[in-house]
């Protein structure tokens, strides 16, 4: 755990060169350090950059002409007082910066704390904290809307609802059963259950966007699978819009896996490009089908690729039937030159697989057409169809919360079954209650006294 | 010092609290001496003549269980029993009775008087003795010329008497409890300890004259047709039961109540100490809950013979003359002469975080507070922290290793630990929410829980413990019997007794009725013995699930905190809790002062 009642500073733009470079400062102290390392201790105005010099504190030599900004807390990321220096974006000048503000007290942040302080500040909860790590790992824009949604709190906002519900719930049970004699119609146990399964529906909702969420968040790897010579890596060099693998007319010319990230309609597909699948002739050819044959064991969806120019084999009917319970993608390649089978050859073959055929050969509107529909269709493959909006419903795209909110979903059902069967109250508040702490190690936890605030701010109980 | 008697345990009240702790301590074996003003207020009710309700009567079981009194006293002297949430779940139920208030702490004081060991001091305890942390006795007022008696341990229960004040309306005058003086001296006393202090407040409604009461007129509220008994000794209650009546408030009594808040020490800025939610004083119901039309009342005779009515749910501080005029605002009672009126009563409490789950002291070795001194209200939270201070300051006499009951194991187990590692801020009372091993702690297998460790340390007599050896002994060659004995549902598969009663629809009596299964029962305690079998079958799946989630928070709980941890560096820990006192891996999270 983090120290918190110190002042802490970093560079908080990312390693390497670049125009403007950040370092931040964060703490009781921020703005004394600034102080002590600008030139001339300029008044720092409240959200106002001014203009000013960074120096060395002990010798006042200059390190550089920077624009300095003052956050006070709490109105700040941390919560507590920020002052944010941009600088010059080289390396060696923010270390220099770094280093005059730990000389005058500061000390070194560890990765996350500037987050950790703005959760223990109660300025992030725990799911936005999570976001946050999350939006700077972006690879993709739409990676980055989900986790830009979850740090505004669309998510929080959509289980907190749930949980909020939920809460109402219990504390109606369980004041029918610790004020009997109240002369209150609380709620019995048949409508309990009904409203058990109510949300259990709603968390079932939010989970539907799970899958979707997921992949926008983790990114999925694709696998390009053919005989030798089919077009896999024109097929690939197009798809990355790069020349990444070597291309020739010699059989077998790719011998090893060829990987490259690209984004595919806002998801990261790591596209990996594989030896063609025959009787090796050498070793190092028979090393690249068996790390084929690997890759599609890691891989989400598998583009099969059959040459469309040369007669269909056995091997490719065998490669179809191969990956039949995967999701698939059939490019019929080679569609410039005159065609030897159609696509009705291999209907039976590619059980319902969608299926491209493509013109790849030189750089014209049918190539675009062609890598256009590879990449709409291959789309459709990976997110199964998901193509709905983001913006309305929140996408849940981290393992822990879908795995929280699939427990409070089990044992909200098994709370509405009990209740059907005829089950107690008071079973169907030890599951009621499982549900609850689910939600809450979400969204945050409530004091343990929570329940019986609420049955007296909301009834008047007792003789 | 002249005159000085040499006691294990020194108790200083004689309430619910004080007579379980006095008791337990001599059924120990130590030298008791029980300081009370007078005999005629031992195991007084002053509020409301009745014992139990949910939750609260399961503490009585465990009590019971454990070897108290409070079982036994009620069941003695109980007028009208009823079993709460009898169409609920088994975990839920409790029971309820109310007392002939008169007789019921003359059997209390019979039950002392007949125990050896207790000897009873009639004085007022002026100041607790302490020397090196540690306890060393009483003085007697007037201190410094009064009595000073040693004593090895020294277990306060001073209810609400610390520098008690009663409101009626604008009259205040200091107060004990039912007319006696407040103990000033010894809330000094206790104070120069540093210990921290709260204030709460209580009220009471107005008793009624029975005599001037027209009954025909309200609704008769009965009890059960078969009393179900609070104590495992109790076989059966044949004493008739009483009835009492209920009524509405209406409209004008709202108004009326509206008319004359601003005379209301609640409202009027007089009361400043924190009264309990769950037992509202009219006041609030009124201005707190303008929606709601009316509110239950119940008139419960205070005894058999007893000419007070009390009028439960018109708890009230205004003027004498305001509540005559309300009482008589109520259909049914406009000619009823009110006896006494209600009254509000501010007292100190101590923060129960400052003492551990034994209720002792954490600043004086061998001082224990217990009962409404520790921010709680009611008979039964009283006598539950009494017999488990009582037991302690045994132990503690005897140098034997302390007594503490868990969360998991009872009712006794989550109110120590409410107490001493949340405190209070309003008067605390026990709920079986409260509990999150409820299914767990039910009135039916209290004995099961408890009476073992109450055998274990000395309380549990040989009669009480030969009748639990067989009942236990009954228990599990039932449970046997339903594990081993098949049954055939109605879809034509055979299955064990036990597999076909964790269904919600088959009961127990279906099973033995069709002869599928013969159990082994005790004439008078064939009710416990099937209630136990067929909860504990019916509950097998959640109570399975539950004792995962029990071993993981034990497990959590016997995590020592490094001694070498700095609670300072510890993000989001006020200074108040960085200076907390810890036990195992838990932290007390105290309250706000007041």
């Amino acid at each position: 755990m983090f120290a918190t009642d110190d002042t802490i500073v970093a560079i908080a733009t990312p390693p390497g060169s670049g125009g403007v470079g950040i370092v931040r400062l964060s703490g009781g102290r921020a703005a004394d350090i600034a102080g002590a390392i600008l030139a001339g201790r300029p008044r720092l105005e409240s959200r106002r950059a001014t203009l000013t010099t960074v120096v060395e504190p002990s010798a006042s030599t200059p390190i550089d002409r920077v624009l300095a900004t003052w956050f006070p807390g709490p109105g700040s990321y941390t919560g507590e007082d920020v002052v944010e220096v941009s600088a010059h974006g080289s390396p060696v000048v923010l270390q220099e910066i770094v280093r005059a503000a730990t000389a005058a007290g500061a000390r070194m942040a560890e990765p996350g704390e500037f987050t950790f302080r703005a959760y223990v500040n109660g300025r992030l909860d725990l799911v936005q904290a999570e976001a946050i790590g999350d939006l700077v790992a972006a690879v993709t824009p739409l990676q980055a809307r989900v986790a830009f949604d979850q740090l505004e709190g669309t998510l929080t906002t959509a289980i907190g609802r749930l949980d909020r519900d939920l809460f109402d719930l219990v504390a109606r049970l369980e004041a029918s059963l610790d004020f009997p004699e109240e002369g209150y119609h609380f709620i019995d146990a048949v409508a309990a259950g009904r409203e058990a399964d109510a949300l259990a529906s709603r968390i079932e909702e939010l989970l539907a966007t799970s899958a979707r969420g997921r992949l926008i968040r983790e990114g999925c790897t694709v696998v390009v699978l053919g005989r030798p010579n089919t077009g896999k890596s024109t097929l690939f060099n197009r798809l990355c819009d790069a020349p990444r693998a070597i291309v020739t007319e010699v059989p077998g010319t790719t011998r090893d896996l060829v990987s490259e990230t690209i984004d595919l309609e806002g998801i990261a597909v790591t596209l990996v490009d594989t030896a063609g699948l025959r009787e090796p002739e050498d070793r190092v050819e028979a090393e690249g089908v068996r790390r084929a044959r690997g890759a599609l064991g890691a891989a989400v969806a598998v583009i099969v690729v059959l040459d469309g120019s040369r007669p269909l084999e056995a091997d490719d009917r065998a490669l179809l039937t191969e990956v039949a319970d995967r999701r698939r993608l059939v490019v019929v390649s080679k569609r410039d030159l005159p065609a030897r089978w159609g696509v009705d050859a291999i209907d039976a073959d590619r059980r319902g697989a969608p299926v491209v055929e493509t013109s790849l050969l030189g750089d014209g509107e049918a190539v675009r057409r062609s890598t256009s529909a590879v990449r709409t269709t291959l789309a459709h493959v990976i997110g199964s169809g998901g193509c709905e909006p983001l913006r309305d419903s929140p996408a849940i795209s981290n393992i822990r919360h879908v795995r929280l909110l699939e427990a409070s979903r089990e044992a909200l059902r098994r709370a509405a079954r009990a209740a059907a069967e005829g089950a107690a109250e008071e079973l169907l508040l030890a599951d009621l209650q499982e549900a609850r702490r689910m939600l809450e190690d979400v969204a945050g936890r409530r004091t343990p006294d929570a329940v019986i605030e609420r049955i007296f701010e909301s009834f008047c109980i007792g003789k | 010092m002249g005159g000085n008697a040499r006691f294990d345990v020194i108790v200083i009240g004689a309430g619910h609290a004080g007579v379980e702790a006095a008791w337990a301590a001599s059924r120990l074996g130590c030298r008791v001496g029980l300081c009370t003003l007078s005999e005629a207020t031992v195991g007084h009710m002053p509020c409301n003549p009745a014992i139990g309700g949910t939750a609260k009567g399961h503490l009585v079981r465990e009590i019971d269980a454990l070897g108290g009194l409070m079982g036994l006293a009620i069941d003695a002297t109980g007028i009208q029993f009823k079993l709460l949430n009898r169409s609920r779940g088994p975990a839920v139920r409790s029971p309820r009775a109310q007392a002939d208030k008169r007789l019921y702490g003359r059997w209390v004081a019979e039950a002392l008087q007949g125990q050896p060991g207790i000897e009873w001091i009639f004085g007022r305890v002026g100041r607790v003795v302490v020397e090196r942390n540690r306890i060393a006795g009483v003085d007697l007022e007037p201190v410094g010329r009064g009595m000073r008696l040693a004593a090895r341990a020294v277990v306060v229960t001073a209810g609400t008497f610390l520098n008690g004040l009663v409101h009626i309306g604008p009259v205040q005058r200091p107060a004990g409890r039912a007319g006696e003086p407040p103990s000033r001296l010894l809330a000094e006393s206790l104070k120069a300890l540093g210990l921290r202090w709260g204030r709460l407040k209580t009220g009471t409604p107005p008793r009624l004259d029975r005599a001037s009461i027209q009954f025909s007129r309200f609704e008769e509220a009965r009890g059960d047709d078969t009393p179900v008994p609070f104590s495992f000794l109790t076989n059966r209650i044949d004493r008739p039961q009483i009835v009492c009546h209920q009524l509405h408030t209406t409209a004008a009594v709202h108004d009326l109540v509206r008319a004359h808040i601003g005379e209301s020490p609640l409202y009027n800025g007089q009361i400043t100490g924190i009264g309990p939610r769950y037992c509202p004083s009219l006041e609030d119901k009124v201005m707190r809950f303008p929606d709601r039309e009316r509110h239950q009342i119940l008139l419960e005779p205070e005894g058999l013979a007893s000419e007070e009515i009390y009028v439960n749910g018109f708890s009230m501080s205004l003027p004498a003359a305001v509540q005559e005029s309300l009482v008589h605002a109520l259909p049914g009672l406009e000619g009823a002469v009110m006896r006494r009126p209600g009254y509000a009563v501010e007292y100190d409490f101590v923060q129960p975080t400052e003492l551990t789950r034994t209720y002792e002291t954490r600043a004086v070795a061998g001082l224990f507070l217990a009962g409404q001194v520790n921010g709680t209200s009611g008979y039964e939270e009283a006598a539950a922290q009494g017999i488990v201070a009582g037991i302690n300051a045994a132990q503690r006499a005897r140098e034997q290793p302390p007594f503490v009951v868990h969360r998991d194991e009872a009712y006794l187990g989550v109110l120590a630990d409410d107490l001493t590692t949340r405190g209070c801020l309003e008067p605390y009372r026990m709920f079986t929410s409260r509990a999150e091993h409820r299914l767990r702690l039910r009135i039916d297998n209290a004995d099961l829980r408890l009476t073992a460790r109450g055998r274990a340390v000395g309380l549990v007599g040989e009669g009480r413990w030969r009748r639990f050896e067989a009942r236990r002994d009954r228990f599990e060659r039932n449970m046997d019997a339903v594990r081993t004995s098949k049954m055939t549902g109605d879809d034509g598969r055979r299955a064990s007794v036990a597999h076909f009663l964790r269904r919600p629809e088959t009961t127990l009596a279906d099973v033995t009725a069709s002869g599928a299964l013969v159990l082994d029962v005790a004439p008078g305690e064939e009710a416990t013995d099937c209630w136990s079998v067929e909860t504990t079958c019916k509950y097998r799946g959640y109570l399975e699930r539950e004792d995962a989630v029990i071993e993981r928070s034990r497990r959590q709980e016997s995590r020592r905190i490094p001694p070498a941890f700095t609670y300072q560096e510890m993000p989001g820990l006020s200074v108040r809790r960085h200076s907390a006192k810890r036990h195992g891996s838990r932290v007390s999270r105290q309250p706000p002062s007041p």
